[in-house]
């Protein structure tokens, strides 16, 4: 039984009973969260940039750093852990927090907001939930067994996603 | 208990801190002086042989990783930079201060620091886009020590998160200083002041510590500066490097655009350059026997 932290531009991913999977203090990064109810995998993809087209040399490091590349880095590692490919895939989108800035160049958590649902359309994924946007910081985790997401913020409390 | 009742204690707590060690102070008097040499910085370092150890040990450290050993003050601050030299002492000598939690904004221990860091290092890296040439080195300093004020409001302000949360969300106060100042008669920003002017701190260090979240009301020959550290502490949460309850509640001075040039690729870039060099060096700094 384990918590697995997912730093900025990772991605973490278990099928063991017992753990947690948790990305802290989301700003403007994005967490793309994973679950397999059939095989029990859980996963968490922390995105810190929406295209990779930046810094190519960065994808073959940190591929998770990434939208584009890094959806395709969580499928598969859920399929080395356990995912059939085949069956359901709840996906849950968690971050993109947003500061007040009236010119939008600032605005990085919208822009990796649309870039993580765009690169999940391109493998025929929609996440069925999400809490994003807006301005506090927001702690993530998974339970790998159940599944559950819960959300939390200083200041707010927690909540189920 | 009425505001200025808060504001004395605050004054008290100010009144009642240690003064900043020797070391730091003639340090951070380097960052304002061009007329100093390598000499200068080590004769400063050598007398104090817990930091010599410090900066000694993150020199030879993987993040730098040397191909034959530091055993020496001035190939290890000629390697690192007078930069992270500074903030290897104000870390070290500080770490009583920056790696405690922050209570009253629901931050946990290290928060304070990796805030700090990264605060630093996204202005280091904003100044490069400043449209009028600024110090990246002083930038760095100025990041590191922008908000030193909430290691002293922080327990005035215990249990009060929430509270302020919802004044932010019903629209009460327009920002996170705001409802500091309504809730205490005071703010981060104002107490951080009070400290460096306590400390003796060069006078623009103490002006970005009292102006960082109003640079526009900065004297217009330090706005340059004042605008790179506000916006590296916007980089800094937008990272998830914040604070606790107060992340990401401030609001960008958007006249930012007449002091510093960029656009949303290059703010891309910067944040990676930033999410690099954080990783690289921020437990170099703390890991020192001084925790």
């Amino acid at each position: 039984m384990a918590t697995l932290i997912v730093g900025v531009g990772e991605c973490k991913v278990s099928n063991k009973n017992g753990d947690k999977i948790r990305a802290l203090t989301l700003g403007s990064c994005v967490s793309v969260i994973a679950f397999d109810p059939k095989n029990h995998v859980a996963g968490i993809l922390n995105i810190a940039l929406p295209d990779s087209s930046i810094n190519k040399k960065r994808v073959t490091e940190h591929p998770g750093m990434f939208a584009n590349t890094g959806i395709p880095l969580l499928l598969r590692m859920m399929t080395k852990s356990g995912y059939d490919g085949k069956s359901e895939l709840i996906i849950k989108l968690a971050g993109g927090s947003t500061i007040l800035d009236s010119n939008q160049t600032f605005n990085i958590g919208k822009r990796n907001i649309l870039a993580a649902r765009k690169a999940l359309h391109t493998v025929n994924l929609k996440p069925e939930a999400e809490d994003v946007s807006d301005n506090y910081s927001r702690t993530v985790s998974i339970d790998v067994v159940t599944g559950i997401v819960i959300v939390s913020s200083p200041g707010k409390g927690q909540w189920d996603l | 208990m009425g505001s200025m009742n808060v504001k004395q204690m605050v004054e008290q707590r100010i009144g009642d801190m240690e003064v900043l060690p020797n070391v730091v102070m003639k340090l951070l008097s380097f960052t304002d002086d061009d007329d100093h040499s390598l000499k200068d910085v080590v004769a400063v370092i050598q007398n104090d042989p817990s930091l010599t150890t410090s900066v000694l040990r993150v020199a030879n450290s993987a993040a730098y990783a040397p191909r034959t050993a530091v055993t020496t003050l001035s190939r290890a601050i000629v390697m690192l930079g007078e930069k992270m030299v500074t903030g290897i002492a104000i870390g070290s000598c500080l770490s009583h201060m920056y790696n405690d939690s922050l209570d009253g904004y629901e931050s946990v221990k290290g928060e304070f620091w990796n805030h700090s860091l990264r605060s630093a290092i996204a202005a280091k890296q904003i100044s490069g886009y400043a449209l009028k040439d600024i110090q990246g080195d002083f930038a760095f300093t100025a990041g590191l020590l922008h908000d030193i004020g909430k290691s002293v409001i922080s327990d005035f302000l215990i249990g009060s998160s929430e509270m302020l949360r919802n004044w932010l969300e019903s629209g009460q106060v327009e920002d996170f200083i705001q409802a500091e100042r309504n809730l205490l008669g005071t703010d981060h920003a104002e107490v951080g002041y009070a400290i460096s002017v306590k400390w003796g701190l060069p006078e623009i260090l103490c002006d970005v510590i009292k102006y960082h979240h109003q640079p526009g009301q900065a004297p217009e020959e330090e706005r340059g500066v004042l605008y790179t550290v506000h916006l590296g502490d916007m980089v800094a949460q937008l990272g998830g490097s914040g604070t606790g309850s107060d992340n990401l509640a401030y609001k960008i001075d958007e006249n930012y655009k007449d002091y510093i040039n960029i656009d949303e690729r290059n703010l891309d870039l910067v944040f990676l350059q930033v999410q690099d060099e954080f990783w690289g060096i921020k437990s170099e700094i703390f890991s020192s026997d001084r925790n």
